[in-house]
């Protein structure tokens, strides 16, 4: 019998005898591999930056960058397909399975991947909204970034809606039944609009009697299981609501939607259908197409939730809808389940609040509530009598008025928009948010101005400035609130909700005030920084480095900070934060964005972070960015072969460095000339002639912070390791692979993978002070990402202050430097040396961080004085 | 056409640009900077909107259906030789970027661009508009 590898011997011929291709000319090939690495990685990282809400881009721009980007990738593929002579077949399956994604994409069809049917609550985020459908996203959010109670659940998601409706053929029936209507939908004419309802009713009951593809039922199952047992048998109602594309963003779909309350487990399948089925009535269809929605933008993801022992329930809008109650919010609540509050079925108490903190009660109407909406035991809901004793009794106490006011309010700085979110007290006193979604209010009414055509500017101009053009922005947007100045950390514990927060330097330990927070202003501190991060990620208004923020405000102040214009206004100037509130612009809600964002998911997150492992392998590439790593990491190998077993005819010489160090260093020498035999390839540091190679050894060695101490990891972070599946053992020192320099007296070019973490310097010092430069390149694996990006952000710091061009995107760290005399090129390289040696345990250390800038210090401290005795 | 007297004192701003999210992103921006802000996205109206009335600063992108975006530059210096026209565009080329600035584009910006950098652009057109008229005054 043959045997697989006897299969591959016989085949063995294909592959032909490789010419004796010069050295100089694979190595040539190797170059521009890596050019087109580097223009794809900068590619990405742009396409990428332009979610960042900054920039003003256009349907023209994703597709020609997505053009541009899907072109490297083939050429890449080209190119290792030349240095390798191999054909790649697997690669170029890959690439063509996630061309052909991103082109259904580019022409306005769905394709869900790598999505699951259903997700837990607490997986969800915005960035998810795509597959759990805007509610439950926003609710994830609410949930797991701004830390609100929300009733445990999961999400079915628009994958398994697609899934749904192709398995029981109603897609094709809608696309049908949508093409024959004469005049198109919104003709108006009688036909048409007849024709609609008609349609609706067939799509309707086609999904009510449709089936339930069995792995979507399967999952529910589970899910519901995971329920019941986190919850000790106690969560066996749920609520079953839709969470449908663009449902609660742009446009609200308020109540247009079905859900259906306290549904038992047995009955969730029919429920779901009940939910998609809502997804096609006459008039939520009409609402859609009035709304210029394409059809293939309807998807209807369904929440299921654990239902809420509701004690008292209700709607607050953070901004009251009367002219009379002016900068008010309004809170209507009832006794028991929340549902008649929004049909606007029940007699409510309804309490006008300030806005501002202290968020004084201004009135408050007592009803007559004899009645309660509550869950019945076998499934269903029903009415219920409420004690006689509190039926003329307010259902809220000065209290939880407060808690719900300070909540909602939390919820609007996040979103940058005035609520509308329903809420639900229970008998512990736990406030549970259901539902937070964007209250629409036409700009004039919120402008509630004597003249209604008086702008911003007029509103501003009379407005003493503080300050104005000082510092950085960080995060755009309006914040209007009394002055909190922080000298310490300490000060920090007695934040005030809603103040802004005014501080000398940056901190990251600022993340425990950023939901509290209206604003941020400090004297010192870089728009890269970490505070940075935390005040985008939660989207609070910041302004750093203004120099004189402590110096002109003080603890009570009233002022108005508006980032966009970077100015500091004396009082409240609420016209300027109605205006931020109402402005039409939400980058987030365009279709242009929407669809960006679902085309990177194809394109950035890296699945092949392991190359002992083994799902390292071309046909395990999901994303362009996973067939560029796996090409770099072939072409680095390749390139060591080839000058390994072709040592003798191919003109490179390669040696294995014996250093300290076990960096597992192949050097290819350009320069010299070959080795006569293949025992004498062992070379020491210093019979080596380059300048880079030999400045970065002196730095790994001199340093002294090369450590082969096993790192103590504490138990999250290895088992974060586990997960992302690397064993242990590939991050010992005799483990590690073949490492890859090619120099010249000059000129280096050092590939170098250090336990997880990935090294490439490119690199040329000579005396010609314009040639020279530094190109280093970092980017690390193993574990949680908030270390990933912590140990990236140290890096970074240590770079800057070295005067490097520095970059981050993730976990990626790029430093540029250029045109400096020999000498100083020399000395960062000898830097750099260091920093490799010391960052190679880092990410281990960096629990916290505050942890980054001791340890960007303490790496200064130590290096220093190296460069100081070779300075002397 | 109108006068070199602003309505309470504000700029205007005609933006031209056929993919409608451009004009999305660019008017509440400058809205809230203080502008008085018209968009279009088809070059007739806007080409009708301005032969009816001045703007101060025209922000037009360079290849659409229709009238092309060069034509509409050339138009809109005809009818107001003071008018500040920003070109923004995907397609960046050199030709076209010295083509902009003959016909009399006061700046040429590649799409995409940040916000900050347009809002730029029109408050460096305004210093000049002031300074071109402080001259004629003076």
């Amino acid at each position: 019998m043959l045997s697989l590898s006897g299969i591959r011997d016989m085949f063995a011929f294909w592959r032909p005898k490789r010419p004796p291709v010069p050295f100089a000319v694979q190595f040539k090939k190797f170059e521009m591999i890596l050019t087109r690495n580097n223009a794809i990685l900068e590619l990405m990282a742009d396409m990428g930056d332009k979610l960042s809400g900054e920039y003003v881009f256009d349907g023209q721009y994703i597709v020609s960058a997505c053009e541009r980007l899907g072109d490297l990738v083939f050429k890449l593929i080209s190119d290792l397909s030349v240095l390798t002579q191999r054909k790649n077949v697997d690669l170029f399956l890959a690439f063509e399975s996630i061309q052909h994604q991103i082109e259904e994409e580019l022409a306005g069809r769905h394709s869900f991947p790598n999505t699951s049917l259903t997700m837990p609550l607490e997986d969800l985020n915005r960035d998810v909204s795509e597959e759990a459908g805007n509610k439950l996203a926003h609710l994830g959010d609410v949930r797991n970034l701004l830390g609100l109670p929300t009733p445990d659940g999961f999400v079915i998601t628009s994958k398994a809606f697609f899934d749904f409706m192709a398995h029981n053929d109603v897609t094709r029936r809608v696309e049908e039944g949508l093409a024959r209507l004469d005049q198109g939908p919104l003709s108006g004419s009688e036909a048409d609009e007849g024709a609609l309802d008609a349609l609706s009713l067939d799509i309707r009951t086609r999904i009510l009697e449709g089936e339930v593809p069995r792995p979507v039922a399967q999952q529910i199952a589970a899910m519901l299981d995971v329920l019941a047992a986190r919850h000790g048998g106690k969560a066996t109602l749920f609520a079953v609501r839709s969470s449908a594309w663009g449902e609660d963003a742009e446009f609200s779909f308020a109540g247009q939607y079905e859900s259906v309350l306290a549904v038992p487990a047995d009955k969730v399948l029919s429920a779901y259908k009940r939910v998609l089925a809502g997804a096609y009535s006459p008039e939520v269809w009409r609402y859609r197409l009035h709304r210029n929605y394409k059809e293939n933008e309807t998807a209807m993801a369904v929440g299921c939730q654990a239902m809420v022992e509701a004690e008292v329930s209700g709607a607050l809008y953070t901004y009251a809808p009367l002219a009379r109650e002016e900068d008010a919010m309004v809170i209507s609540a009832t006794w028991g389940l929340g549902a008649p509050v929004v049909d606007g079925t029940a007699e409510t108490d309804t309490y006008f609040i300030d806005r501002t903190p202290t968020h004084a009660v201004r009135s408050a109407e007592i009803a007559h509530k004899p009645l309660r909406l509550t869950a019945l035991a076998g499934g269903g809901t029903g009415l219920a009598d409420v004690e006689p004793a509190l039926r003329d009794m307010p259902c809220l106490s000065p209290a939880r008025i407060q808690r719900l006011a300070q909540t909602a309010m939390t919820i609007e700085r996040f979103y940058k928009r005035p609520q509308d979110v329903e809420w639900s007290f229970d008998a512990q006193d736990v406030l549970y948010i259901l539902q937070a979604r964007p209250l629409n209010m036409q700009p004039r009414q919120a402008l509630s101005c004597p003249d209604p055509s008086m702008s911003v500017v007029d509103a501003t101009r009379n407005a003493e400035v503080i300050f104005s053009g000082k510092g950085t922005v960080v995060q755009h947007g309006v914040a209007v609130g009394k002055v909190f100045v922080a000298r310490n950390d300490a000060d920090l514990a007695h934040f005030p909700n809603g103040a802004i927060l005014v501080t000398h330097h940056t901190s990251p330990r600022f993340s425990r005030v950023m939901r509290a927070a209206q604003g941020i202003i400090t004297d010192v501190g870089s728009a890269t920084g970490h505070m940075s991060a935390l005040a985008r990620e939660y989207r609070v208004p910041a302004v750093v480095n203004t120099g004189v923020a402590t110096s002109l405000l003080k603890t009570g102040d009233e002022i108005t900070l508006d980032t966009t214009r970077n100015a500091v206004f004396r009082g409240a100037v609420q016209e300027l934060c109605r205006f931020e509130l109402t402005s039409e612009e939400s980058f987030e809600e365009s279709a242009e964005y929407r669809l960006l964002r679902r085309l990177l998911k194809r394109i950035v997150p890296l699945n092949l972070v392991d190359p002992h492992s083994e799902q390292f392998k071309a046909s395990a590439c999901r994303t362009f960015h996973d067939i560029t790593r796996w090409i770099h990491e072939k072409a680095v190998e390749e390139l060591i072969e080839v000058s390994e077993r072709h040592w003798h005819r191919s003109g490179a010489t390669q040696r294995r460095l014996t250093s300290a160090q076990p960096l597992g260093l192949m050097v290819i020498d350009l320069d010299s000339g070959p080795v006569p035999s293949p025992e004498d390839r062992d070379v020491r540091q210093d019979e080596l002639d380059s300048v880079p190679l030999g400045a970065l050894l002196d730095g790994l060695t001199q340093s002294g912070m090369w450590s082969t101490e096993p790192m103590s990891v504490d138990l999250g972070s290895f088992m974060s390791s586990f997960t992302r599946t690397f064993s242990s053992a590939s991050a010992a020192p005799g483990k590690i692979g073949r490492n890859l320099a090619v120099v010249s007296h000059e000129y280096m070019n050092l590939h170098l993978r250090l336990g997880y973490h990935f090294n490439i310097i490119d690199a040329y010092i000579g005396e010609r002070v314009n040639d020279n430069y530094i190109y280093f390149r970092f980017l690390g694996g193993v574990t949680d990402f908030m270390r990933r990006s912590r140990r990236a952000r140290c890096i970074a710091l240590i770079l800057e202050r070295l005067d490097f061009r520095v970059e981050v995107h993730g976990d990626l760290v790029v430093g540029r430097i250029k045109k400096l005399p020999p000498d100083r090129m020399r000395e960062k390289m000898l830097v750099l040396g260091g920093l490799i040696g010391y960052t190679r345990q880092l990410d281990v250390c960096l629990r916290e961080d505050e942890d980054i800038g001791r340890h960007a210090e303490e790496f200064l401290k130590r290096i220093t004085p190296l460069l100081e005795v070779r300075n002397d | 056409m109108t006068d070199d007297i602003k309505p309470g004192g504000k700029t205007r701003i005609l933006i031209l640009d056929d993919e409608p999210i451009v004009c999305k992103r660019l008017k509440p921006s400058f809205q809230k900077a203080g502008y008085e802000v018209e968009t279009f996205t088809d070059s007739a109206s806007a080409l009708s909107r301005v032969e009816e009335t001045r703007f101060d600063i025209v922000i037009t992108d360079l290849k659409m259906e229709g009238v092309d975006g060069m034509r509409f530059l050339t138009r809109v210096k005809e009818l107001s030789p003071d008018t500040g026209v920003v070109v923004i565009t995907g397609f960046a080329t050199l030709d076209t970027a010295k083509e902009s600035f003959r016909k009399g584009a006061f700046d040429f910006v590649a799409k995409p661009f940040k916000l900050s950098d347009i809002l730029d652009t029109v408050r460096r057109i305004e210093d000049k508009q002031r300074l071109d008229k402080g001259l004629r005054a003076g």
